[in-house]
Formats: C-alpha cells, sequence, structure tokens
C-alpha cells in the first residue's frame, strides 16, 4: 500500500498539518476526469491536466493550500450528509474513487484526521486512531509549549511529532 | 452508557492506563499555586477564584483530549445525563481516583451537583484565617474551569461554581454545573 498524503484539520475548519509523500513511480491509469488529489510535479508533466469542463479554467497543479481546501470541503460535506440520513451518531470512515481511497476520522473535539491512500488499502480508522491517541495528544497537546490552537499549523510539526509520524507511516507501508 | 459501566470503565482505565503520582506531590503543588495567588493579588480571593478558573479552563481544553484518547472514545455523549456520568465515573476517576457523587438534577436536565467526598487537592489545608476567606475563597476553584474548558472543547458550554466547601465548615463540597447552550460546529469561511 502507499500512503500519499496526510492531513490535520482543527475544530476551526483550520488545516493545522499537512504533508505529502513523494508518490512512487507508478503508471498514471485511468481517465483524466477525476480530480487528483495531489498533483506532483512529474505527475502533472506525464498526464494531461484534468479536464473539468469549459467552464472553468484551472491551472493544471493545485496548490497545496488549495488541495487542503478542497479536503476539508469534501469531508465537511459528506459528513454532514452522513449525519442528516443515519444519525447524528453516523460518520463515514472511507470513500475511494479511481486514484485514491480517502480514509477519515474525527474525534469528538472535531479535530479531524484524513490520509490519503492508494485504492486497495483496508481501513486506516484504527491507524488514524492511533495517530490521534500516541501523537497528536502525546507530541502536541501535551506539550506545554505548544499553543492550545493551532493558527497556521503553529506548533503541530514539532519534531517529535514529525518522527513519529513518519515512523508510523513507514511501520505500515 | 449506563452509570454501573461507566464506573467499570473508569476503574479499569485508571488501573491499566494511568501513571500515576504520589498524592501529596499534587496536593502541595496546588497548594503553593493558590498560597502564591493570594499573594499575588493581596488577599482579593475572588480575583484569586477568577485565576484559578482560567487556570483550570486552559487545562481542561487539553485534559479533553488526553481524557479522550485514554478512554477511547469516540463519540459524544448523547444526552447532558451522560455527560455527567462520564466526568464523575469516569473523568475525575482516571485523573484523580475519585468519583464525585452527582446529585440534584433540575427536572430539564440541564443543571447538576457534584458532591465531593473526597478532594486531594484540599488534604492538610486550613484556610487563612482573616475573616474573609472562608466566605470568598472557593479553594478547588480550578475544577470549575477544567470542567468549563473540558467541555467547551465538545461543544457544550457550560457553567460551573462551588456552592458549598468543607474547608468553610460547611456540611459537603458541592459544585453546580449548567448547561448553557450546545455549540454549533463552525462552518468554513467561504473565499471563493
Amino acid at each position: 500500500m502507499v500512503v500519499y498524503s496526510f492531513y490535520i484539520f482543527d475544530r476551526h475548519t483550520e488545516c493545522v498539518y499537512s504533508k505529502l509523500w513523494a508518490r512512487q513511480d507508478r503508471p498514471i491509469s485511468g481517465g483524466g476526469t477525476s480530480i487528483r488529489p495531489i498533483s506532483d510535479a512529474s505527475a502533472t508533466s506525464n498526464g494531461a491536466p484534468p479536464d473539468l469542463g469549459p467552464a472553468r479554467a484551472r491551472p493544471a497543479r493545485l496548490s497545496a493550500q488549495d488541495d487542503a481546501k478542497l479536503i476539508f470541503g469534501t469531508i465537511f460535506s459528506l459528513r454532514n450528509m452522513v449525519r442528516k440520513l443515519g444519525g447524528p451518531d453516523d460518520s463515514f470512515i472511507s470513500f475511494r474513487t479511481g486514484q485514491y481511497k480517502l480514509h477519515y476520522f474525527e474525534t469528538p473535539t472535531s479535530t479531524k484526521f484524513v490520509m490519503l491512500t492508494d485504492t486497495g488499502t483496508l481501513n486506516m480508522r484504527n491507524v488514524l486512531h492511533q495517530i490521534y491517541v500516541n501523537l497528536w495528544v502525546e507530541y502536541v497537546v501535551k506539550n506545554p509549549i505548544c499553543p492550545i490552537e493551532h493558527p497556521g499549523g503553529e506548533g503541530v510539526a514539532n519534531e517529535k511529532f514529525e518522527m513519529g509520524l513518519e515512523t508510523f507511516v513507514k511501520g505500515f507501508v | 452508557m449506563s452509570a454501573a459501566k461507566a464506573a467499570r470503565h473508569g476503574e479499569e482505565i485508571w488501573k491499566t492506563k494511568i501513571d500515576k503520582v504520589n498524592a501529596e506531590l499534587v496536593t502541595l503543588t496546588y497548594g503553593t499555586i493558590v498560597a502564591q495567588l493570594c499573594k499575588d493579588y493581596e488577599s482579593d480571593y475572588v480575583e484569586v477564584n477568577k485565576q484559578l478558573d482560567k487556570m483550570g479552563y486552559n487545562i481542561g481544553l487539553r485534559l479533553i483530549e488526553d481524557y479522550l484518547a485514554k478512554s477511547g472514545t469516540m463519540r459524544r455523549c448523547a444526552n447532558f445525563k451522560e455527560t455527567a456520568e462520564m466526568i464523575a465515573k469516569v473523568g475525575f476517576k482516571i485523573f484523580l481516583n475519585i468519583s464525585p457523587t452527582i446529585s440534584n438534577w433540575t427536572t430539564d436536565s440541564k443543571q447538576f451537583s457534584l458532591i465531593f467526598d473526597e478532594n486531594p487537592l484540599a488534604d492538610f489545608v486550613e484556610l487563612p484565617d482573616d475573616g474573609r476567606a472562608q466566605e470568598e475563597l472557593w479553594f478547588s476553584n480550578i475544577f470549575c474551569g477544567v470542567l468549563r474548558g473540558a467541555l467547551e472543547m465538545v461543544q457544550m458550554q457550560v457553567e460551573a461554581h462551588f456552592t458549598s466547601d468543607v474547608l468553610r465548615g460547611q456540611e459537603s463540597t458541592e459544585m453546580r454545573v449548567t448547561l448553557i447552550r450546545y455549540i454549533d460546529d463552525e462552518m468554513p469561511v467561504d473565499d471563493e
């Protein structure tokens, strides 16, 4: 399995952490119709930019910030829709497209953890929960120097958290 | 989660997942903080209460995450009654190894009391004998702030205050907790 990227959104809907892993070489399959979550330089140079219709001309490569915004918009709407359909305790676990699978975990404090992997990956909810318990709470929340809120991601990307995440992701790939 | 189940759950976490520290260290550290505040604010006890509440609030904002992580909580409480049970039987249990009694619910289920039969913060404590501390200082006021901060993070705005304290010579130590409202989800800013 391959992990493409990982995002954390706080309760103020802000992206406080994002990490992209360099994508391994693999053939670009499928049509160009789905929006690719990460479009690194090599992918854009090989493949045609996603066709979004004539109405909206888009640059071929979205900035990381726009990626995060798009992802937040997607999970936010999906989560609200799922709750309307399945009751307030329901939450979606993942969705997949032809290109990727998005895994989602939200804590009762509205911190949202999102991971994008290849489509063959099994359920990652536990993994995201582990990241919350063992990395987020331990190294970010409990770090007394780290601010409680993370405007602009301040205080999140500390060394312990970064290293922990790196080891963790390597560990199950 | 039922009251009995919550109690078992709290006990289980306390036994298996919690690093313990010497209780006297906690008592003495907290006592030192309160004493220092009394000195800094020149025995303005109303201000000291306020500062303790504020400190508690900042602790609560973080502590809730540790609570959720340790208790493995994945969802919000279904109602305020369940919230009360979880605070008393799991929250206080895992962090202080005490389980205050819940009582005096109002009929609209928005207000309850926590009765503290034991209070590790107040062991060895005697309030200053200046004639005012007995009337004005809520020694354990940090608890109110902790609850306020922690519940705010799970989208409940509450008000908490002590109504009696054995340190003041009263019969019991009682805190009143009131649910003001459930806070709505924040919406992303529309930037397009």
